[in-house]
């Protein structure tokens, strides 16, 4: 065994300055925020005042506040589950061989190689009254007048949750499939020599080798999909009215729109510990399912 | 040989030192704008950015430009750094939050030296956006506002001899023209931002309401106007989702509706001459009134520049010299009739007309147009502003009635202010609408 060296220290020392510089400052810069009285008055003369849980209370009472909680249950739920299935689906398709199979590898991955600009634009152009999914419908008769995908109450959220999707299926995939590669075939053939089908192979053998794989993808897609921002932004703006508002697009608003800092602030440190309390339950899983393999 | 060698290495260094010292320039002044370098008014900064160097050879002026969204966060951002450049130019209806956050430094003196009387060339709207408490703080030097555009050709074939005058005339206008040509016919940005905002004025306005009390009769009955025609299927409802004013003219260019509220920015823009001329039935007149005999009560837009209170004293003259050389009543007039726009000095106002004829109804509403911040609330405008293009889409689509919505509205509105500032502003708001309505 090597002798403890302080020198190993140093070498975490550039990690640990940029931690604390971009990880660690913002974050207890944004607590302290949260409970002050910031705008944009008083934050350009530095003269906020401390106003306690007040920030908290007001943004717990605020009915947009439990639209915008809602919408995010949705909108990550969804998202995670359908980015999930067809990750999963593809990802068993190309385990196989077929011809093209590179060249359709690829085109699965344009979603992620697209700059969010792109993909959001489009999705606003696709499902406007006049975009293509109507037209599309329209001239094949499904419809005989336009579906306000983005433009109604309760469409919205429906909306931009489906075009996140389609956004996170290349992250799901190349985990799931990368996952895929490395079980070993023998334990396929030996469960088809004892009977197994296609299926029972799915539910005993790849589901249960690619569990922490799943409870990855699951941690960081929740992540991910928890605090996505620019997509919403360039689609509706939280609109119209607030049906599609989400937590991110909440804060933003109230701090570029309406210039409550300390609001804004305090909805940041509610979404922080959403994503915390999600990622220890996922870990929680993972050290579970760890602890029963050793 | 190392002696040697350590000797030339000395010498080459203070050569570079000496000679990129004589090189640079003694003052540096940024300009930070939203002016895009690529069009027109861009360029047109750059160029005046240019002249003023060649005449100031100790002088460097660099143009740094900021996406119109973002211009203001990046104001803040900058001002709680303190490293706002020394001239920023900021969007006029955010000009009291920024007075009042301190960004802005008082040019009240510079301006005495440079002459009252230019101060006075500034029309009253401008002068009062631009100060506070009798101290100025930023001159607008375009001005802006909208009006109702339309396709003559669509018209004619809809047997629509002239373009509507009141709500009721464009209400049927756009019935027929739905029934005849089979379109959408009226663009209105119904947007989640300040445009969003902005459009709704006229109809605010025009009908005696104010942003300070949408809980009257006067403000919900133009909401409910405006619902309506979007219910009816005679506003297109993409207009919820667009990013800008200038999505609406792609529209009205393909002939996918027959009228657009839009600013005179877009001959600058989109409506080109040469589009103009292929299109060749674009004509403008002023935005419909409630009834005959009133006249359209409008918000003026438009940029203002200042100079920044943190500036270096060294630099403060130097940086009034180039805002005073784009304050001239010449520049105002080249620098708005290459942006369409309006000029502010009184002096430039008549000759922008042998120019651009075309923007005769702009000037005409310009004389009874609003300056937006003081109307709602000064340094809370923004937030205000955000209360309201909410309120316009709940209704649009539903969500609530017109009464309803603007009713919470105001609510939430009076609930930012003091009681004693609630009623200080809301009796400004009517002021200034009274005088408007009167004039």
């Amino acid at each position: 065994m090597k002798a403890f060296s302080y020198k190993m220290y140093f070498f975490l020392i550039p990690a640990l300055v940029y931690q604390l510089i971009f990880g660690v400052y913002p974050l207890i810069y944004n607590l302290i925020l949260s409970f002050k009285d910031v705008n944009l008055i008083t934050y350009i003369g530095g003269t906020s005042q401390w106003i306690g849980l007040s920030n908290y209370v007001q943004i717990l009472k605020d009915p947009v506040f439990k639209k915008a909680i809602f919408n995010t249950l949705i909108f990550t739920g969804l998202s995670l589950c359908f980015q999930f299935i067809v990750g999963f689906c593809l990802a068993l398709l190309f385990n196989r061989t077929f011809p093209l199979k590179g060249l359709f590898q690829s085109l699965i991955m344009i979603p992620w190689v697209l700059p969010i600009m792109v993909s959001g634009s489009f999705f606003r152009w696709f499902f406007n009254d006049q975009g293509m999914a109507n037209n599309i419908l329209l001239s094949w008769g499904f419809i005989d007048k336009p579906i306000p995908w983005i433009t109604s109450q309760i469409l919205p959220i429906l909306s931009i949750t489906a075009a996140n999707i389609w956004l996170g299926i290349p992250f799901t995939f190349i985990l799931l499939y990368t996952g895929l590669r490395a079980i070993p075939l023998e334990l396929f053939e030996s469960a088809e020599i004892d009977g197994a089908n296609w299926w029972q192979n799915i539910l005993f053998i790849t589901i249960p080798i690619l569990k922490p794989v799943i409870i990855t993808i699951l941690t960081l897609g929740c992540i991910l999909t928890v605090k996505a921002f620019d997509l919403i932004w360039i689609m509706t703006k939280g609109g119209p009215g607030d049906v599609s508002q989400l937590l991110t697009t909440l804060s933003y608003s109230l701090a570029f729109n309406k210039f409550h800092f300390g609001k804004s602030s305090s909805l940041l440190v509610i979404m922080v510990l959403l994503v915390i309390s999600l990622t220890i339950l996922f870990n929680s899983i993972k050290v579970e399912e760890e602890s029963s393999i050793e | 040989m190392k002696w040697l060698l350590r000797t030339v290495f000395i010498v080459i260094m203070l050569l570079v030192i000496v000679f990129t010292g004589f090189a640079q320039k003694n003052v540096t002044i940024t300009v930070q704008d939203y002016f895009d370098p690529a069009q027109s008014m861009g360029k047109f900064i750059e160029e005046k950015m240019v002249e003023f160097e060649n005449n100031h050879p100790n002088v460097k002026i660099n143009h740094t430009y900021i996406p119109y969204s973002q211009l203001l966060p990046t104001i803040l951002q900058e001002a709680i750094t303190k490293t706002v450049p020394e001239i920023i130019m900021v969007n006029n209806p955010n000009i009291s939050q920024l007075i009042k956050a301190g960004v802005l430094k008082d040019l009240t003196g510079k301006v005495k030296e440079w002459g009252w009387e230019n101060w006075e060339d500034y029309l009253k709207g401008y002068r009062d956006n631009g100060s506070y408490e009798d101290k100025i703080y930023a001159f607008q030097i375009t001005g802006n506002n909208l009006a109702l555009f339309y396709r003559k050709s669509l018209l004619d074939k809809a047997g629509i001899a002239n373009p509507p005058k009141t709500w009721q005339e464009l209400e049927e206008q756009c019935k027929k023209i739905k029934e005849v040509l089979n379109i959408t016919p009226f663009a209105y940005d119904g947007e989640a931002s300040d445009e969003g905002s902005f459009q709704f004025y006229s109809f605010l306005w025009s009908n005696g309401g104010s942003l300070l009390e949408l809980d009257q009769p006067e403000a919900i009955e133009a909401l409910q106007f405006l619902t309506d025609m979007f219910k009816k299927g005679y506003i297109p409802r993409d207009v919820l989702n667009i990013t800008s004013q200038g999505d609406l003219t792609p529209w009205f260019v393909n002939g996918e509706v027959a009228f657009m509220i839009n600013g005179c920015w877009e001959f600058g823009w989109h409506l080109t001459e040469d589009v103009m001329q292929k299109l060749g039935d674009v004509k403008v007149t002023s935005i419909p009134v409630p009834e005959k005999g009133m006249h359209s009560i409008n918000a003026f837009g438009g940029e203002c520049y200042g100079i920044s209170s943190n500036i270096d004293p060294a630099k403060y003259d130097v940086a009034w010299e180039f805002l005073e050389s784009l304050l001239s009543s010449d520049f105002n007039l080249r620098l708005n009739i290459a942006s369409a726009s309006l000029p502010t000095r009184a002096s430039a106002v008549n000759e922008i007309l042998t120019e651009m004829p075309i923007l005769e109804p702009f000037l005409e509403q310009s004389k009874y147009a609003l300056p937006m911040a003081l109307m709602g609330g000064m340094e809370n405008y923004g937030e205000i502003s955000s209360i309201l293009w909410v309120s316009i889409q709940k209704a649009f689509t539903g969500v609530a009635t017109p009464e309803e919505v603007f009713k919470e509205a105001a609510q939430n509105i009076k609930g930012i202010f003091s009681p004693e500032d609630y009623e200080k502003y809301k009796q400004l708001a009517r002021t200034l609408l009274q005088e408007a309505s009167k004039k």
